[in-house]
């Protein structure tokens, strides 16, 4: 798998779709789905069909009752592309972690001011 | 909610909601007492084709089946995640494709074709006494290996499966 991003899927709400659908299940209900990532109705709504649109989700929509019910699925294409921008945000993580530890090392460290002073020994002969 | 993912931010947050979403993979009152009542079904098998004329054996298969299919069903909806078997998926990915929780699915079959074997047995040599004991010992093995299976289903949707 190569470390790639995709513009389409780094907006956050898109990004977290998607991860979500890849975390193990098979298909994911609306309410779940939306739950989880902490949007509203609207918004995953909007969000689904863009994904459906550009191949990376699939829809399933049914009814129980009289309540709908609609179901998501991550297709294979979508699993590809969301793979590559996590496999590139991990990269980006390292990255991130490694440049702050270089910053910290390369930073002097200060003098600790509550250290107790040092006293010298008293030369053999003073009083 | 941010608009553009702020990139080391986002992967923790999606751990987060990874989180959440595992915790809905708990079962409702009733999964476990069903499950008990289907693998009940199950190991009567061996009594029923014994003592039992041959039409009545399949009704108490039809049943098992029947019971399995409604719990899996119900899970699904008061889940809403879909993670059970998949009957059509192993025409297309082949019997060995990955499901989440399969070493405790591995198990539970193993345990359900002993106790059969087992239970065939002892029928055989009349010692039907045993033959109650070994399947009322199985039924609870096989639900406790069902909440293992449901366990590592929930700590594999919380690693994120396959994904990162």
């Amino acid at each position: 798998m190569t470390a790639k991003p995709d513009p389409f899927i780094h907006p956050i709400t898109r990004l977290s779709i998607c991860g979500l659908l890849a975390a193990g299940a098979d298909w994911v209900e609306f309410a779940a789905l939306r739950d989880a990532a902490g949007i509203s109705d609207s918004v995953l709504s909007k969000q689904s069909v863009a994904l459906e649109d550009a191949g990376y989700v699939e829809v399933r929509k049914g009814a129980v009752g009289r309540r709908p019910r609609t179901w998501f699925r991550l297709t294979a294409q979508g699993r590809q592309a969301l793979e590559g921008h996590l496999a590139w945000l991990a990269q980006l993580e390292e990255a991130v972690s490694a440049s702050t530890r270089d910053a910290q090392q390369a930073r002097p460290v200060p003098a600790d001011r509550h250290q107790p002073r040092r006293v010298p020994p008293p030369l053999l002969g003073s009083s | 909610m941010r608009d553009v993912a702020r990139d080391p931010a986002a992967l923790e947050l999606l751990r987060v909601q990874r989180s959440r979403l595992a915790d809905r993979m708990r079962p409702p009152w009733w999964y476990l007492p069903g499950a008990a009542i289907v693998w009940a079904l199950i190991f009567a098998a061996p009594f029923a084709s014994r003592y039992l004329p041959q039409g009545d054996y399949w009704a108490i298969a039809v049943a098992a089946l029947a019971v399995a299919c409604l719990l899996q069903w119900g899970l699904d909806r008061a889940t809403g995640l879909k993670v059970g078997p998949r009957p059509l998926r192993v025409l297309r990915d082949g019997l060995f494709y990955y499901r989440p929780g399969r070493p405790a699915l591995i198990a539970i079959l193993v345990v359900s074709l002993a106790t059969t074997l087992t239970e065939g047995s002892l029928i055989r040599r009349g010692l039907l006494a045993d033959a109650i004991v070994v399947a009322a010992l199985a039924v609870a093995a096989e639900v406790a290996l069902q909440q293992a299976r449901l366990r590592e289903i929930r700590r594999e949707l919380r690693d994120g499966g396959g994904a990162a």
